[in-house]
């Protein structure tokens, strides 16, 4: 390995190291605050690595790996999520019993199979990355295992997983079958120039696409979602909806700017489809819900909806869309989930509705950071979530994509119903919420987070200029 | 010596691979699923095998030993959720497993 390609993959080292390092730690002196404090060190030293391997970039390390302005980005965005869970997961666990190092080690261990996905170029890495994030994942989800409906969550997305991950396996080998390769890039110029088995190459891709569209949660891969949201820890919960999501949208763009725009029409109404039912079911389903979780789950799959169509009425503008979009989506998700948990008392989370009447009146400060999250979510003006729709639908006027925006307004008005539920139980006077629901004691890292990011949120959502330039520099270097 | 045509071998592949999900779709013992899942894992391998050999590549063989690597650590985090959930709901049975509805 060159020196070169050495400072290239250091972001990832150093976080490999850091989940090592936790580890050890653990064996000679358990605490929470240590295994933190060591976790966001090599967050942090792999964020500043970044630095030091843009001045490289692009560098292609073996034919797996390729660290370019596109991975740093993404390298960045997936370190900063991962910093923001583990001070969110400090707050939580310290309330809870049992051990509390191994959820930072397996966060660190996660972060990097995410790291890996992001900067791949190859099938072969592509299922290592995969495959680490999500094992690790398995862990988490069933972290608090004397809770039942941890387990069940744990189980079942186990099980669910190993599935999408095999349809995955399966495709890649037939696709390798026939093309004798891995690469992403020599896989797409050969199927353009054809001459290979058609039916064995187009089915090979649609297995494929069941396994990243599982880890999306588009529908009809959706179903694991509001279970597994719902049963992991309120920490792991914002992990997932954040962290793997985004993973698989990065190697979804990279794929997306290797094609080059080149899409069959009978793919792109496919998608669209995908993209409409992700909307509409989302949407529809989380009206019917009163756990705030399972709402929140279900209002994600709807934002993996609106995401697509960043991808499909794109056009030229889809990867700028596309990463805001995320952006927002990212940043969003892990203040909402990121608030259950810091207002989840010791007994049990805040997750029903009932949990949140008149919070605004015992905790003030949250339930506006909370408000603030919910309304970027829904897109009112003035968040990030509103930029990020207005990315949206100003490409999708571009293109002329008339139906999937028309879906695209409908169900942003079906949305903004359950999140203004959620903002009304809160302003509500209180009830006779059960005791113990909500913490009276107020994690201070966690809320702390939680304030930068909804700053943040109003922030983009008020100044977005400087982040587009950042993700032009970004998406368009490649 | 003649060889195995391709074809043959991802047939053999798919039809595991077809065995495996139907058993994911049809235990209700989640040990048994746990196996069909292997099977699942493995009939992937197999492709990747049977791929690497119709370009003598030593990358499908590679693919091989990531998978049944990555499969070992699976099944160990598996078992050991099976394990507690054993501890706490007595049974193996999935469908005890479904506290979440909706």
């Amino acid at each position: 390995m060159t020196e070169a390609q050495f400072v290239a993959l250091s972001p990832l080292i150093l976080v490999g190291l850091a989940a090592l390092v936790v580890m050890l730690a653990a064996s000679f002196k358990r605490s929470n605050g240590l295994a933190l404090g060591l976790t966001l060190a090599g967050f942090a030293a792999s964020l500043v690595s970044l630095a030091w391997a843009a001045k490289v970039a692009p560098v292609q390390v073996t034919p797996l790996i390729l660290i370019d302005r596109l991975a740093l980005f993404y390298l960045g965005l997936v370190f900063l999520t991962g910093a923001a869970v583990a001070l969110l997961g400090h707050g939580y666990f310290e309330k809870r019993a049992g051990y509390r190092d191994e959820f930072y080690m397996l966060l660190l261990m996660a972060t990097l199979g995410a790291g890996v996905l992001v900067a791949t170029t190859h099938f072969a890495a592509l299922f290592i990355g995969l495959e680490l994030l999500t094992i690790s994942l398995y862990a988490l989800v069933g972290y608090t295992r004397t809770e039942p409906r941890s387990l069940e969550a744990g189980l079942k997305y186990l099980v669910l997983a190993t599935v999408s991950t095999s349809f995955l396996l399966f495709g890649v080998a037939l696709l390798y079958a026939e093309l004798g390769t891995m690469e992403f890039g020599k896989m797409v110029d050969l199927i353009r120039q054809g001459g290979h088995r058609e039916t064995l190459v187009n089915g090979a891709i649609a297995l494929v696409g069941i396994g990243i569209g599982f880890k999306l949660a588009l529908v009809p891969l959706h179903m694991w979602t509001p279970d597994v949201y719902e049963g992991a820890p309120a920490p792991v919960t914002a992990f997932v909806a954040t962290v793997s999501k985004g993973a698989m949208t990065a190697v979804l763009l990279r794929l997306y700017l290797l094609v080059g725009g080149a899409i069959p029409d009978s793919v792109m109404t496919l998608l669209s489809v995908i993209a409409i039912l992700s909307m509409f079911v989302g949407n529809l389903l989380a009206l019917l819900q009163d756990n705030v979780k399972r709402i929140l789950a279900y209002s994600s799959i709807a934002h993996l909806g609106y995401l697509l169509v960043a991808f499909i009425a794109g056009g030229n503008f889809a990867p700028e869309a596309v990463t805001y979009y995320l952006i927002a989506y990212m940043a969003t998700s892990l203040g909402t989930f990121g608030m259950v948990s810091v207002i989840s008392g010791r007994e049990r989370e805040a997750e029903e509705l009932r949990d949140y009447a008149g919070l605004f009146w015992r905790r003030p400060f949250e339930a506006g950071v909370f408000a603030a999250m919910l309304m970027s979510l829904a897109g009112i003006p003035l968040t990030a979530g509103f930029i990020g729709k207005f990315y949206l639908l100003a490409a999708g006027v571009d293109m002329g994509a008339w139906v999937l925006l028309g879906s695209v307004v409908i169900n942003s008005a079906l949305g903004l119903f359950y999140y203004l539920r959620i903002v009304a139980s809160m302003y509500a006077a209180e009830t006779s919420a059960k005791p113990g629901a909500a913490a009276r004691e107020v994690a201070l890292l966690g809320s702390a987070t939680l304030a930068a990011l909804a700053l943040c949120l109003i922030w983009l959502g008020v100044f977005p200029a400087g982040l587009i330039t950042l993700i032009r520099s970004a998406v368009l270097g490649v | 010596m003649t060889s195995v045509p391709m074809d043959h071998g991802l047939l053999l592949a798919g039809l595991l691979f077809a065995v495996g999900l139907a058993g994911v779709l049809v235990r209700r013992n989640i040990l048994y699923v746990l196996m069909s899942l292997e099977i699942m894992m493995n009939s992937a391998a197999l492709a990747f095998v049977v791929a690497g050999a119709r370009w003598s590549q030593p990358d499908g063989q590679i693919v091989f030993i990531f998978i049944v690597t990555v499969a070992a650590a699976e099944v160990a985090v598996g078992l050991a959720l099976v394990y507690q959930m054993f501890k706490r709901m007595k049974t193996l049975d999935a469908d005890a497993a479904s506290l979440m509805r909706g």
